[in-house]
């Protein structure tokens, strides 16, 4: 007699989605740590340097699409979650969105040798540091998630996950500042400079500043986790 | 009157085969799941499951296995037409051993989550339907059963659910986790005990004339609670803080903690079903026996022998050993996803619920049960997540195995009553 594992049980109890996120997130990280350095190439005019970094960037976003779409395959709607499971995939978007945004940055180097606008460099550095440091927060606190799963989204977890998330807002509030003087400056010696560069400079900043909003948009998600 | 004498001993020795068969097969598929989670958390060695199941099974079965057998073996079928046909009555509590076992292992081999509970009642209604007629089937004990196959998974999700709170509030959401932890662990360890000698000893030992007043049972559960308690002390009270692992996981800690605790689940789910899915196969067997020793009384007053329980038990435990232990494996490894915590809960929940069933006599599904208190679990947003397709598998095997016992048992019983005159 052939005893297949008949246990509903094992049935039941599906593997927990909040792993492969937290693992997506680890990736998509990884991804966003590389831009420092991408754009440390770039100031060196190392344009071998930029070409290897972007492809570095271009395997993790792919690995980070493999999780994803593992787990989306994972997700079907028979599913009893601790969370809504729309807010789950919506988390992973954004998560996944991170790593497109850094792909793109990374393309677009990649293609055209560009050169940073002196005026820029400073405070462009400050917004690629924040928005590393932004990630980084947003990381911290989908490792919290297995821990909420833990406790019911309740009690002291809740309250330290809740810091977190302000914590996040806080940082992307304080990214918007800094975007807003890096577009300026650059508006106010845009005319010296070649103006295809320019515009490119407008689409990265703009990359770079979308990373913080995805950051955001995580924390609200986790936010709607902690309010059910 | 002359045919059991004629064969008298052909048919108890054909309801030992059969009933023999039937334990076998919830031994090899049905243990697994009741014990799988203890494995499958490390709280217990495959070779320490076992030795469990052979002591507990038995004790289970023994104890507080009665009423169900009862149930079974008289409960669900009014044999007043028949009496002066008592052969009729053992045909068809062999085609209903038989209809159970085989109909087991097809749903067994294709991977269908039956239940022997549904199997059996199935197979009986099936045969008394065509063998004595639909009056002969006690519809009202029929329909109590069946209503508690909805109601016990509810009752068990509901336990898990508030013992599952209650650790959060205790020990998960505390200052100290880990010390709390192991301040209140031997406490829920007590209530295995408490609650299952309990349940066992209140009013539940009279078949073997043990009368205890409500006072006393109250005491001596209180005395056993308090061993499993000691002992579970002197495991929980070794537990070192793991700051490697907790530096991935924040509880990983807390966890170990109950990880000893689930030997106790591990106990009580075997004696839970012991006290409950034993029955079903040596219900019939019982009957067969009674019929056949007195000499055609199919009106069953006699006490049932305890060497049948012995029959049954020992199928169990042939059943675990040769093939059981692989499922119990498997079962294992694919429910890591039950923390040790979790499964403690789960656990606890449905080993009560089960045994509280097995008092009132009722034959419920050890297993539904214990997917019942999981959900439980699931419901306090405590679990990853659940899949809950099982639960509409779970719903049509209900809907399948009753008619499939039915119509193989009046396959069987009409073989039977063409071979035998």
């Amino acid at each position: 007699m052939a005893v297949k594992s008949t246990s509903p049980l094992a049935g039941l109890l599906r593997k927990s989605p909040f792993k492969p996120i937290q693992q997506h997130m680890k990736v998509v990280v990884k991804c966003a740590k590389l831009l420092p350095e991408l754009f440390e190439s770039v100031y060196n005019k190392n344009q071998e340097g930029v070409a290897s970094l972007a492809r570095q960037i271009n395997d993790r976003e792919t690995e980070a699409d493999t999780i994803k779409s593992e787990f989306r395959q994972n997700m079907p709607n028979t599913l009893l979650l601790p969370v809504d499971r729309k807010d789950l995939l919506s988390l992973i978007k954004e998560q996944d969105s991170i790593a497109d945004g850094v792909e793109k940055i990374g393309q677009i180097l990649e293609s055209r040798d560009m050169q940073i606008p002196a005026a820029i460099k400073e405070s462009f550095d400050e917004l690629l540091q924040s928005t590393v440091q932004i990630c980084l927060k947003a990381q911290e606190m989908i490792e919290e998630l297995d821990e909420l799963v833990h406790v019911g989204f309740s009690g002291r977890e809740h309250d330290r996950v809740t810091a977190m998330i302000k914590v996040v807002r806080r940082e992307e509030h304080s990214i918007d500042h800094i975007l807003r003087t890096v577009n300026r400056t650059l508006f106010m010696t845009e005319k010296e400079l070649d103006p295809v560069s320019v515009m490119f400079w407008y689409k990265i900043i703009e990359e770079v500043g979308d990373i913080s909003d995805h950051a955001e948009n995580m924390a609200d998600r986790l936010l709607l986790f902690l309010s059910k | 009157m002359e045919i059991i004498a004629a064969y008298g001993t052909i048919f108890m020795i054909l309801a030992i085969i059969f009933g023999l068969y039937m334990t076998w097969g919830v031994g090899a598929n049905d243990l697994a799941n009741a014990m799988g989670t203890s494995v499958g958390a490390g709280a217990v060695t495959i070779k320490q499951a076992i030795g469990i199941a052979i002591v507990f099974e038995f004790a289970g079965a023994v104890l507080a296995g009665g009423n169900v057998t009862k149930t079974i073996r008289k409960g669900i079928i009014d044999p007043t037409n028949i009496v002066a046909t008592p052969e009729i009555l053992v045909y068809g509590m062999l085609a209903a051993l038989l209809a159970a076992g085989v109909w087991l292992m097809i749903a067994s081999s294709r991977g269908w989550p039956v239940s022997t509970t549904h199997s059996i009642v199935g197979a009986l209604i099936g045969f008394a339907i065509v063998g004595i007629g639909p009056d002969a089937v006690n519809w009202g004990k029929v329909g109590k059963i069946v209503a508690s196959w909805v109601i016990s998974p509810a009752i068990g999700g509901t336990i898990a659910f508030l013992l599952v709170m209650s650790t959060r509030k205790l020990i998960f959401n505390s200052e100290n986790p880990l010390r709390s932890a192991k301040k209140y662990a031997p406490f829920y360890v007590f209530l295995v005990g408490f609650v299952i000698s309990l349940v066992t000893m209140f009013k539940g030992l009279k078949h073997l004339h043990i009368d205890m007043t409500g006072g006393q049972s109250i005491f001596l559960a209180i005395v056993f609670g308090g061993i499993t308690s000691a002992i579970g002390w002197f495991f929980i009270r070794k537990v070192k803080e793991d700051p490697e692992a907790d530096r991935e996981f924040h509880f990983a800690s807390v966890e170990k903690v109950f990880t000893p605790m689930m030997l106790f689940t591990a106990c009580s789910m075997a004696f839970a079903h012991g006290s409950n899915d034993v029955a079903n196969g040596i219900g019939p067997l019982a009957a067969v026996i009674s019929i056949v020793s007195s000499g055609g009384e199919v009106m069953q007053k006699s006490e049932m022998p305890i060497w049948i329980l012995i029959v049954g038990g020992t199928g169990i435990v042939v059943g675990l050993i040769t093939l059981g232990y692989k499922v119990m494996l498997t079962v294992g490894t694919k429910i890591t996803e039950l923390t040790p915590s979790r499964g403690f809960c789960a656990e606890l929940a449905a080993a009560s619920t089960v045994v509280l069933a097995s008092r009132t006599g009722l034959p419920v599904s050890t297993t539904h049960i214990l997917i019942g208190s999981v959900l439980g679990v699931g419901l306090a947003r405590g679990i990853g997540a659940l899949d809950l397709r099982v639960v509409l598998n779970i719903i049509i095997s209900w809907i399948v195995t009753l008619p499939a016992g039915a119509i193989m048992a009046m396959v069987f019983f009409f073989f039977l009553k063409g071979v035998f005159g």
